[in-house]
């Protein structure tokens, strides 16, 4: 039973993936382009040279975070969608500390940076967090509006007090995060992205903190019933969120963009949710589909040099995973589906019924 | 009068269950008929084939000596049959003039044909009392006034015949009053109303006539007037004693549990306590008997610290309960069968090893580290004995647990609660809906449990299980205790009275 659970877990996804780019294919078709070559310059751009490969890492990298810290939110039943404003909070938070010169060495200070951003994160997370279990605000709305908020307060550094001669944007920050791959722009957020994926797994399938906030989210009723503290978990998976989400905008700055300009984190968190629905709900899932995303968004461009295709089609695809994972997501959980996966996978059928 | 209703050997199966047996009903037009009968009488059951929601197995249904057949509730509502369902089916934020045209076509009109609409409900309002101020959003005016939107929802559709399902439910004793004078008004203008009620003082108060249902089947069907409420309540409740195979316990022992004037939002009397005192000492089982909605989940839910009372104390092992929370009653040795397995007792998403595994996260027993580590082996070892000990039928222990059926699923939240160390036992409707040999099994259980030294309050709608189990009988009515009983040679007659809410001289024993 539970191995096909996993086996319907892992072939939605999948699926969905296959049917998106084959209907991309069609797309492409319609539209007088030729598909195999079109997927062919894709895969090019994402994996061609060595520095491509190291690309599409570099462009994982943050849809990991945000995506894990969906994830995260998910699991305890809390839906959190300001993963953007704590992605830009944690970055934020990390340009203030590069710009008070406090002169640390460059490994504390890039310790306390990410730290920093992570905790800048948190907070913001806790804001929605505490207002729902508080007052009962719905906790979508309010992570939303706390998007603009933290965008907005970003644009307002980056062009006032934090601002670079006359340009809208920061200075670049005084310590970068080591770069990993020679001749890639790959750099050693990848692996924290990859240590906080792993700690996350351990933490939800292998602790009994994990398991009560599994439980909430699950049924928060039956949670409450046996002894959980569902409240204090429903703001924990908050911060945590939040966290995850923060220490995502701080590595992005330290390791990939530098400095604070418009359009940093633009789209992270909504993708982030993306990315952990079509992964599942799963840390291990959210890794590899947000590294399909990144695929996508690397290849895309080569696609369009080489065949003249719009990269709108790649967001038409990647629109097209979205819409087909969730609704293979509800068609597997429909009654009449589900019977018959149970069917099929209740081989050893003794003693089933009371 | 005539005839206007009359159904004929109705009979209901669910699988391989009647909830209607040749039920036979015939209602004249114009009177007050009351359904009197306990849960699960199929009362509701008959009536949601009569609007058109079920379709009978067998049988016929006549209105005005017109044989009809009823596809659905459409149809009913077209024959002039008009139900008004106990949870009102209104929409919230809409107004009550929105709410009353929802769905009608009477007017063949494109456009909403306002003011002449709300002319007619306005006379329609004048004419049977019902007082409705028709522009306000529903979640604005009262329960009583809800139940009378409803009542003008089916006069507006052209019903000659409404059912209200326990309409006193939710109101308070002037609402019971007004709906009355309503119910009056509606028969005099020679609407016929059908009243389902378990309330003998409201039940000899409106009914013309009364018809009893039992177990699916017709009792009888008695004139108001030369009836009493002892005879109804015998006829309603109907059992002779019966010899329960368990041996039963007096010997009084420590207390586990005392509740003292406990109140929790005493001034309703379906969803509240009022001064609750009681006990359950080591090693006896205090039934509550009480038809479902008399505060029986308060009660629960206060002995489980899911709620604070608003007055009064709780005691567990002769220490005051100071901190109302769930974590704390377990932590106390209390386990609890909830109401509700699906919603309160189980993670249907999880397996029946994580359902098993639910309340002893953090023992040393299955995690390192106060629960940083879960000791996987362990847990499915002991998963595995629980399934073997407790004959849980499943495909295997990571099966989820909604996939299982009832009768499993509640032996699985048996043993989580009965494999710790417990005092103090909290079983509600312990065997809702399982078959003879769950049933069977779940109250072996108990018993042992109760041998074993473990108090139990069972709280039960299940009035037979009651008698069989407890050691003491305790009725609760209208959130308060009116009598305990012994459960030797229990006095069921005057069980079933208090349970219809006649109040009476406690017999000597100590609550």
């Amino acid at each position: 039973m539970k191995m096909n659970t996993k086996v319907v877990q892992f072939l939605v996804p999948v699926l969905s993936i296959l049917f998106s780019f084959f209907i991309g294919a069609i797309l492409i078709a319609s539209i007088g382009g030729n598909p195999i070559e079109a997927f062919q310059f894709l895969f090019k751009g994402a994996f061609g040279t060595k520095a491509n490969i190291g690309e599409t890492i570099v462009k994982a990298t943050p849809l990991i975070f945000t995506g894990l810290a969906a994830t995260f939110a998910y699991k305890c039943g809390v839906f959190n969608l300001g993963a953007e404003g704590q992605f830009v909070m944690g970055a934020v938070v990390t340009i203030w500390l590069s710009s008070i010169q406090l002169g640390l060495p460059r490994i504390p200070m890039l310790m306390l940076s990410i730290v920093a951003g992570a905790v800048a994160g948190g907070l913001w997370g806790a804001i929605p967090g505490v207002l729902k279990i508080t007052r009962g605000l719905n906790e979508m709305i309010v992570s939303i509006m706390l998007n603009y908020i933290a965008i907005l307060f970003m644009g307002f550094l980056y062009s006032g007090p934090l601002r670079e001669d006359n340009l809208p944007q920061t200075a670049q920050v005084i310590v970068k995060l080591p770069r990993i791959i020679a001749k890639t722009r790959v750099h050693v957020g990848i692996v924290i992205a990859l240590v906080v994926a792993f700690l996350i797994y351990y933490f939800m399938f292998h602790t009994a903190y994990g398991f009560k906030l599994r439980s909430v989210g699950l049924n928060r009723r039956a949670a409450q019933v046996n002894g959980f503290p569902v409240k204090t978990l429903m703001l924990l998976s908050f911060i945590v969120s939040g966290a995850i989400a923060g220490l995502g905008g701080s590595v992005e700055l330290l390791g990939t963009q530098y400095r604070l300009m418009a359009g940093f984190g633009e789209g992270f968190g909504f993708d982030g949710v993306a990315i952990a629905l079509i992964g599942q709900l799963n840390p291990i899932g959210t890794l590899l589909v947000a590294y399909l995303f990144a695929i996508l968004r690397t290849g895309a461009t080569t696609m369009q040099v080489g065949t003249g295709l719009p990269t709108s089609v790649i967001d038409i695809i990647q629109a097209l995973v979205i819409v087909f994972a969730v609704a293979g997501s509800a068609l597997v959980n429909l009654p009449k589906i589900r019977q018959v996966l149970a069917n099929w996978s209740a081989e050893p059928k003794k003693g089933q019924g009371n | 009068m005539n005839t206007f209703l009359t159904m004929e050997n109705i009979t209901k199966k669910f699988g391989d269950v009647y909830a209607n047996r040749a039920v036979d009903l015939s209602v004249m037009a114009g009177e007050v008929h009351t359904l009197l009968g306990e849960n699960g009488a199929g009362k509701s059951t008959l009536m949601n084939i009569l609007s058109g929601l079920y379709h009978p197995t067998k049988g016929h249904i006549y209105l005005r000596g017109h044989k009809v057949k009823i596809h659905s509730p459409a149809q009913a509502v077209k024959l002039g049959i008009g139900m008004v369902h106990q949870h009102y089916m209104l929409v919230e934020a809409m107004t009550v003039f929105e709410n009353i045209i929802l769905g009608t076509t009477k007017h063949k009109s494109f456009f909403i044909q306002k003011d002449k609409i709300k002319n007619e409900l306005l006379a329609l309002s004048a004419k049977y009392g019902l007082d409705i101020e028709i522009d306000k959003p529903i979640n604005e005016i009262s329960v009583g006034a809800q139940q009378r939107v409803e009542i003008m929802k089916a006069l507006y559709r052209g019903a000659e015949l409404l059912i209200l399902d326990e309409p006193t439910a939710a109101l308070t004793d002037i609402e019971v009053e007004s709906l009355f004078r309503i119910i009056r008004r509606l028969t005099s203008e020679q609407k016929t109303v059908i009243f389902i009620s378990h309330k003998m003082r409201e039940v000899l108060e409106i009914s013309d006539r009364i018809t009893i249902l039992r177990a699916g089947q017709t009792i009888a069907t008695l004139i108001k007037s030369e009836t009493t409420a002892a005879e109804l309540a015998h006829l309603m409740i109907g059992r002779e004693l019966i010899t329960s195979e368990y041996e039963k316990k007096t010997v009084n022992r420590e207390l586990i549990l005392q509740l003292d004037q406990a109140s929790f939002n005493a001034t309703s009397k379906h969803n509240g306590l009022n001064a609750v005192s009681l006990t359950v000492g080591a090693g006896e089982v205090l039934g509550i008997a009480g038809v479902d909605g008399n505060g029986q989940s308060q009660l629960a839910q206060l002995v489980t610290g899911l709620i604070a009372p608003d007055d009064g104390d709780v005691h567990l092992n002769n220490r005051k309960v100071a901190r109302f929370t769930p974590a704390h009653f377990i932590a106390s040795k209390v386990s609890h069968i909830p109401e509700d397995r699906n919603k309160m007792g189980l993670i249907g998403n999880m397996t029946v090893k994580e359902n098993l595994l639910l309340k002893s996260l953090n023992s040393s027993r299955f995690s390192y580290g106060k629960g940083w580590l879960l000791r996987r082996r362990q847990i499915a070892m002991h998963a595995r004995e629980i399934r073997q000990t407790y004959d849980i039928r499943c495909a295997s222990v990571e099966q989820e647990i909604r996939n299982l059926s009832g009768g499993n699923q509640q032996k699985t939240i048996l043993a989580r609660e009965l494999e710790r160390d417990i005092d103090l036992l909290v079983a509600v409707h312990p065997t809702r809906g399982l078959d003879i040999g769950a049933t069977k099994y779940v109250h072996d259980k108990v018993i042992e449990a109760r041998d074993r030294g473990c108090g139990v309050l069972l709280i039960s709608a299940d009035f037979d299980e009651v008698l069989k189990l407890s050691d003491r009988i305790a009725v609760m009515f209208e959130g308060e205790i009116v009598g305990v009983f012994p459960g030797i040679n229990p006095p069921i007659h005057e069980i079933s009275l208090a349970m219809a809410g006649k109040k009476q001289q406690t017999q000597d024993l100590a609550v």
